[in-house]
């Protein structure tokens, strides 16, 4: 059965980005599937009220108060009045929030539990333990968490750090990766069999990046002159912008590499494949990435890729496809050298790559696993199918992953997050219960209009089902 | 699980030296089965309970420990139940696992294969495979905890020497010409040991430096120095260009001092009056290699036939030099630093220099120089913490010859003190244990003479002084080590890696 689903998040187009891209792909993979989908994200500069984007989906830009990196200032309940309004105004059965450093997509979890509605909450990042930005961070998740129904990770190492963080039942956790869009990744000569290497042909070794720290910038600066004096016939391509760039140029200057290392600074989302064809391999010394979609859209272009050993990269790409590295100097360039013979020795078919990854990822394949997690907490599927039963092996499917609404049951939860903070939550809850009757009394359902849906092209997805044609012509339209 | 209390854990649990990042490429090998947890690694089910420290150093005693635990969590099921799911994990991670991976194909850690499980599938064996907990934990011993503090109760009490001094300045029981002198005189036979013992450490550094003059030059020269000279190698790594500086120190061996050409010739430029007390200040410091952060400010005369010994003296030479020229500056600044900030209230003036005392009581670079960059802080905020606050209070002095008096105590006790107590630790340990029961004695006296009065007063505040302070010591160093035992830190695949990277294009 169709739902009526809200994603919430501060981050949101116009910003472009990886969590962006994610919630619009996912939710027009969404309405394609029969569902209605809303966005609901703060309002950007130029950027306020309601938008619609391509397939009717409709975009609330709620005006709020931005403090960092376009991340809403924390103010837990100030939200509530406007959400509410847009939830009754959309009839929103599930709310699914995105990103764990937005502010937005955790009030409006906690607003949505306290008006009976199943949450969804999606983690795109990983976080560490010991700093005191993590801490206040993990703290925050864990208030939010303890009331969400599930929680979708996007790569195991993900779900491992998100379970640790928000002290979460595993099982109520789901792995749904990222994906790409295949067609916009398109290798230069399709189809054809790939050119093969002469030993003395150019390699181009391509770099995408936005240059900090955390993107391993310092292994590439002190990489390139190494392969460079190793391997005469290689060039390369960096693209990106961001505070190491001057180091990096710095370097170029002293080994004199201009003429070699080709700095194009910072390329659009829709430039990359276009940057990404020119080259060879594409190397990626992060040094540490929950999932690394830009590899999958690397290997969709038909690049070799190297990488480091970090974070979830090791389960994104199959290993013809890749050389790893451990995130040390050395390492990363007997591995790029290794990458450079085995092209040189056209081992490696990367023609084949486009077509394997595009089997591999797919929008459609994520909004059908999605559509499973909603599935599950709607109770359209049966605990024990989507928690799993296992008989006789000490539990069973027991009432508490599918959460009540009772405010008893949610205060329990809450108190359990730690010996001060578990009381300040179950303040929070209480107060948050507070507004809402207040709200329910001074602003009554009934009188809050119900919004039309975008007319859906309903008919002609059944039309396509039947003639087993048409799902083709609709994803690809879409 | 009854078998699992029975068997004894034969080998000690190995701790996991295996990382995320160099772990073996592809599907893992099908491991035996694992019939009992591994205690240095935490379970799923530890994300909800209360973590019970375990050592990764810890035998079998502590293991058993854990098994019990585990055995009890699940026993005692219906009382969590309510609150918590129940605890399908550790369960099938002891009996099931093998079984039904037997009946429907392993599960494989990976995102690009369509696999038969449900996407909040959890492997029980390879779910937080690669968690480490402690995995670097240093248990501390008392004794050693304890002679690690004396670093800072020496600082604390040349700061509390201070504020008594100001305070007897103040309200006329001292005469300011008569500390100043006093110090004085203590800094210039603490200048005279210090540059004894620099002078002896050269000749040790050029020993050893000759011996392997066949090696790689920078790691000879740099072992060379920081086997005798231990702030020198800080100074490597914090700078990238002391490779080739020390490489410098291979060549101009036999005229250079070491450590003089260990600074590369980056002259500052030395304007201004103001700066210039803290500059010499720094280049005491940076003389001795001491982490200042500051250039040298002597000239790198490199003419090869001038001797060692006129070498050392020219650079005495130019130490009198700065000094001279500090308390000539000092001198021609103590009026306008009388009237500077006279116009504010008095409240704002102590309570503002409370707090840059404090500042500097805790952003104060406690390290001995060894190792790698220790400090967030950089070393200059503490002292300009301290001189500003120095400067603030000598608004509230009543003449020039008082300001000018606290000004250069101040400038001795914050800016030279530390480089004479650093260096003094590092080359004997009995000369820094005198100085710290010295140190303590007087500062407790100072402080019971200010609040009293009175040679009684001081005598009682010294023994005082003393008793609180060990107790403090002890107190401190037990209540660090007693919560040792919360210590729980969590690493795995998801923190940011530490790239490893040589400096080798410089």
């Amino acid at each position: 059965m169709p739902y009526n689903i809200a994603m919430v998040s501060d981050f949101f187009f116009p910003q472009p980005g990886g969590i962006e891209s994610h919630i619009y792909q996912l939710s027009t993979k969404l309405i394609d599937r029969g569902h209605k989908v809303i966005i609901i994200t703060h309002a950007y500069k130029g950027r306020t009220g309601v938008r619609y984007l391509t397939n009717g989906l409709k975009v609330y830009h709620v005006p709020f108060l931005v403090i960092y990196r376009e991340s809403t200032m924390p103010t837990v309940f100030s939200f509530f009045p406007i959400f509410r309004n847009i939830v009754i105004r959309e009839q929103i059965q599930i709310v699914h929030g995105h990103a764990s450093l937005s502010s937005f997509c955790h009030e409006a979890i906690l607003h949505a539990r306290t008006m009976g509605l199943r949450t969804v909450f999606t983690d795109h990042s990983l976080f560490g333990f010991a700093d005191a930005g993590s801490i206040l961070t993990n703290k925050l998740l864990k208030f939010t968490l303890s009331d969400v129904d599930h929680v979708i990770c996007v790569s195991h190492t993900c779900k491992e750090n998100t379970v640790l963080r928000a002290s979460l039942d595993p099982l109520m956790v789901s792995v749904i990766p990222n994906a790409v869009v295949a067609e916009n990744f398109r290798p230069l000569e399709q189809g054809e069999p790939a050119r093969s290497i002469a030993p003395n042909d150019i390699i181009t070794i391509v770099v995408i990046s936005r240059l900090f720290y955390n993107k391993g910038t310092d292994l590439l600066i002190a990489t390139i002159p190494r392969i460079l004096s190793s391997h005469p016939n290689v060039r390369f391509i960096i693209a990106g912008s961001g505070p190491k760039a001057i180091d990096l140029e710095q370097m170029l200057e002293r080994n004199v590499l201009q003429d070699k290392v080709e700095m194009l600074g910072p390329v659009r989302h829709e430039e990359v494949r276009d940057v990404m064809v020119r080259g060879h391999i594409y190397l990626h010394p992060s040094l540490t990435e929950a999932f690394g979609t830009v590899l999958v859209e690397a290997a969709s272009c038909g690049l070799y890729v190297v990488c480091t050993r970090v974070g979830g990269i090791p389960e994104v790409l199959p290993q013809h496809m890749t050389t790893f590295a451990k995130p040390e100097e050395d390492d990363l360039v007997i591995a790029t050298s290794k990458a450079i013979a085995a092209l040189r020795s056209n081992k490696v078919r990367t023609d084949r790559f486009h077509d394997q990854v595009k089997m591999m990822y797919s929008w459609t394949d994520v909004a059908q696993r999605t559509e499973r997690v909603y599935k599950g907490i709607q109770g359209d599927i049966s605990p024990e199918e989507f928690y799993g039963y296992y008989p006789g092996q000490g539990w069973e499917a027991s009432g508490d992953r599918v959460r009540s609404f009772a405010l008893i049951d949610r205060l329990k939860r809450y108190y359990g997050c730690g010996v001060w903070a578990g009381k300040l939550f179950c303040l929070c809850v209480v107060i948050d219960v507070l507004i809402y009757v207040f709200l329910e009394m001074w602003f009554p359902r009934v009188n809050i209009d119900i919004a039309r849906s975008w007319p859906k092209k309903l008919k002609q997805k059944e039309l396509a089902d039947t003639s087993r044609n048409g799902p083709h012509r609709i994803e690809s339209a879409s | 699980m009854p078998s699992l209390s029975d068997s004894p854990p034969s080998v000690p649990p190995p701790v996991p030296v295996e990382t995320h990042p160099n772990r073996a490429v592809g599907i893992k090998p099908p491991r035996q089965q694992r019939t009992l947890p591994d205690p240095t690694r935490l379970a799923p089910e530890d994300a909800y309970y209360s973590p019970t420290l375990v050592r990764t150093r810890t035998g079998p005693a502590s293991y058993d420990e854990t098994i019990r635990g585990l055995n009890g969590s699940t026993g005692t099921a219906a009382s969590v139940a309510a609150l918590r799911p129940p605890h399908a994990v550790p369960v099938r991670k002891l009996r099931g696992t093998s079984r039904r991976r037997r009946r429907k194909g392993a599960w494989k850690k990976l995102l690009w294969v369509k696999q038969s499980y449900p996407d909040n599938y959890t492997d029980t064996e390879t779910f937080l495979d690669h968690l480490q907990r402690n995995p670097r934990v240093r248990p501390y011993d008392f004794w050693p905890l304890v002679a690690d503090s004396t670093v800072i109760v020496q600082h604390v009490c040349s700061v509390a020497i201070f504020v008594c001094c100001f305070v007897g300045i103040v309200q006329g029981r001292v005469n300011p010409v008569s500390i100043v002198c006093w110090g004085s005189v203590g800094t210039a036979m603490g200048w005279i040991l210090w540059d004894s013992w620099v002078f002896r450490e050269h000749g040790e550094n050029r020993v050893a430096e000759r011996a392997p003059e066949g090696d790689d030059g920078s790691s000879s020269s740099s072992t060379a120095s920081s086997v005798m000279n231990p702030s020198t190698t800080r100074l490597n790594d914090q700078k990238d260009s002391q490779v080739h500086g020390l490489g410098l120190t291979m060549s101009h061996g036999e005229t250079e001092p070491g450590q003089r050409s260990s600074n590369p010739d980056r002259r500052s430029s030395n304007s201004g009056l103001g700066d210039s007390c803290l500059q010499d200040a720094a280049s005491f410091g940076s003389m001795n290699g001491a982490p200042s952060g500051s250039a040298l400010p002597l000239p790198l005369y490199a003419a090869p036939m001038i001797s060692r010994l006129s070498s050392r003296n020219r650079q005495r030479l130019s130490t009198v030099k700065s000094a001279f020229l500090i308390y000539c500056a000092l001198l021609g600044l103590s009026p306008i630093l009388k009237s500077l900030t006279k116009s504010t209230a008095s409240d704002s003036i102590w309570a503002m220099s409370c707090w840059l005392l404090i500042t500097n009581i805790f952003s104060f670079d406690y390290g001995s120089g060894k190792g790698a960059g220790a400090t967030k802080f950089p070393a200059s905020l503490s002292t300009n913490a301290a001189v500003m606050a120095s400067t603030v209070l000598a608004s509230r002095l009543p003449s020039t010859t008082h300001v000018f008096s606290l000004m250069l105590f101040s400038i001795e006790v914050f800016g030279l003190f530390p480089i004479f107590r650093r260096q003094l630790r590092s080359i004997s340990w009995t000369g820094h244990v005198c100085l710290t029961l010295a140190l303590v004695i007087a500062a407790g006296g100072a402080v019971g003479f200010t609040l009293r009065g009175g040679l009684t007063a001081a005598v009682v505040g010294s023994m005082l002084g003393s008793i609180l302070t060990a107790l403090a010591m002890g107190g401190c160093s037990w209540w660090l080590i007693s919560l040792q035992k919360y210590k729980n830190v969590v690493t795995g695949p998801w923190d940011p890696a530490r790239p490893i990277i040589r400096r080798h294009w410089d």
